[in-house]
């Protein structure tokens, strides 16, 4: 097989890959990345690296774990660099935050431990099933479902009673056991 | 399952919708950079797979016979060493390299089961190398983000000493725990012989230029701490 061909293998098989860019760039935007297009295109180029790494079948776990580690790696460079002062008070950087939530949300959601926030917003916002989810925090799927249980419990606790919730007819049936 | 937390938490979903924009451009500067070279040894003759895997048994062999991984160590002349003498290098290592202002050594954390593992002698001492490289690299990114011509000189002399002093690059072909012969002194890092190390020098120089762009990528996703 000659380079060409093998490279052009390659880019076929990184073509479903790169197909979820944008589902990257919303997830980096979801977890509060200032520069989620950059967050994004760096995933791509590491998945484009790491190719043989890449789940053929289902990318999206490993692309969401790797924009995990970069987009908290950004957050400890900008808050180390704005604690040394290289950077203007405008520029001051925070933990990635959960921007244009509901404020008590918010505050519940950043109560949780960093792993049990993780797991509800990966099911809630990224749409994974369990057993993706739990693929993407590197833990198995039963363990996933026990966290997601009591981070569902947690939550549930910190918003205060179901009234707050809304009535139990504007909720839908969610098989987050069986998938 | 009726959940009113997941439904609550969709509702207030911040970026509902993915923007599926076509990224073509991006797609080709992507493919046009260095690919995983694992995929073509994917594509070689099964032959070459035969003898693998039959040298992957005698690595087996010889592993189990060693019955401990110090007794390996004592075979090959004292070149694996256990964690603490690794951790020890790190230490060692930090008093002869220099971080950039604002930025400290990050922990040396061993996996729970490294008591039970060795390592190649010095790569301790690679670990602060890589530690200096990102650290550096983040330093020069801001340099140039901020405009800062000094930091930026610094950080490229930095740079360039660590690559001239403190790394090697593995022959080609040389296995993938090659360490130099005699052992350096100082301590170093280790390059495969796949086009990573002329891709950093590369990003350097254009970095040198004024496009951030690659040492950033790297700041990003290799920072330390």
């Amino acid at each position: 097989m000659t380079a060409t061909s093998d490279r052009s293998a390659a880019e076929e098989r990184f073509r479903p890959v790169f197909a979820h860019l944008g589902a990257v760039a919303a997830y980096a935007r979801r977890r509060g990345s200032r520069d989620a297009d950059a967050v994004a295109a760096e995933v791509m180029t590491i998945a484009w690296r790491r190719l043989s790494d890449v789940p053929q079948d289902d990318p999206r776990p490993w692309l969401y774990a790797t924009a995990r580690n970069l987009v908290r790696a950004d957050a400890r460079r900008s808050a180390r660099v704005a604690a040394h002062g290289a950077e203007g008070p405008g520029d001051l950087a925070a933990p990635p935050e959960m921007p244009e939530l509901d404020p008590a949300l918010a505050d519940a959601l950043r109560s949780l431990s960093r792993l049990d926030r993780e797991a509800l917003l990966l099911v809630a916002w990224e749409d994974l099933t369990p057993t993706q989810a739990a693929r993407s925090l590197g833990i198995n799927a039963t363990a996933f479902r026990v966290r997601l249980l009591r981070a569902r419990r947690r939550l549930r606790a910190r918003l205060g009673n179901a009234s707050n919730m809304g009535s139990h007819d504007e909720t839908t049936n969610l098989d987050l056991e069986t998938t | 399952m009726s959940d009113s937390i997941i439904v609550r938490l969709r509702r207030a979903n911040p970026v509902p919708v993915a923007d599926t924009a076509p990224a073509a451009e991006l797609f080709a500067r992507i493919t046009a950079l260095p690919g995983d070279s694992r995929l073509g040894a994917s594509e070689r003759p099964r032959r070459r797979h035969r003898r693998a895997i039959v040298l992957a048994f005698v690595v087996l062999a010889a592993v189990v016979l060693a019955s401990t991984a110090l007794a390996i160590s004592h075979w090959l002349g004292g070149e694996l060493v256990k964690s603490p003498v690794t951790k020890q290098e790190y230490i060692a290592a930090q008093k002869q390299l220099t971080l950039p202002p604002g930025y400290s050594w990050p922990t040396f954390r061993f996996p729970p089961d490294a008591e039970n593992s060795v390592t190649t002698r010095g790569a301790g001492g690679g670990h602060a190398v890589m530690a200096a490289q990102w650290s550096w690299e983040c330093y020069w990114a801001d340099a140039i983000r901020t405009h800062d011509a000094a930091a930026a000189a610094r950080a490229h002399a930095a740079l360039n000493a660590l690559l001239a002093h403190d790394t090697y690059e593995a022959p080609a072909g040389a296995p993938e725990d090659w360490t130099p012969t005699p052992l350096p002194t100082q301590p170093f890092m280790v390059f495969a012989h796949d086009g990573g190390l002329e891709w950093t020098r590369a990003g350097y120089r254009l970095a040198a230029a004024g496009d951030a762009t690659r040492i950033a990528q790297s700041c990003r996703a290799n920072v330390p701490g």
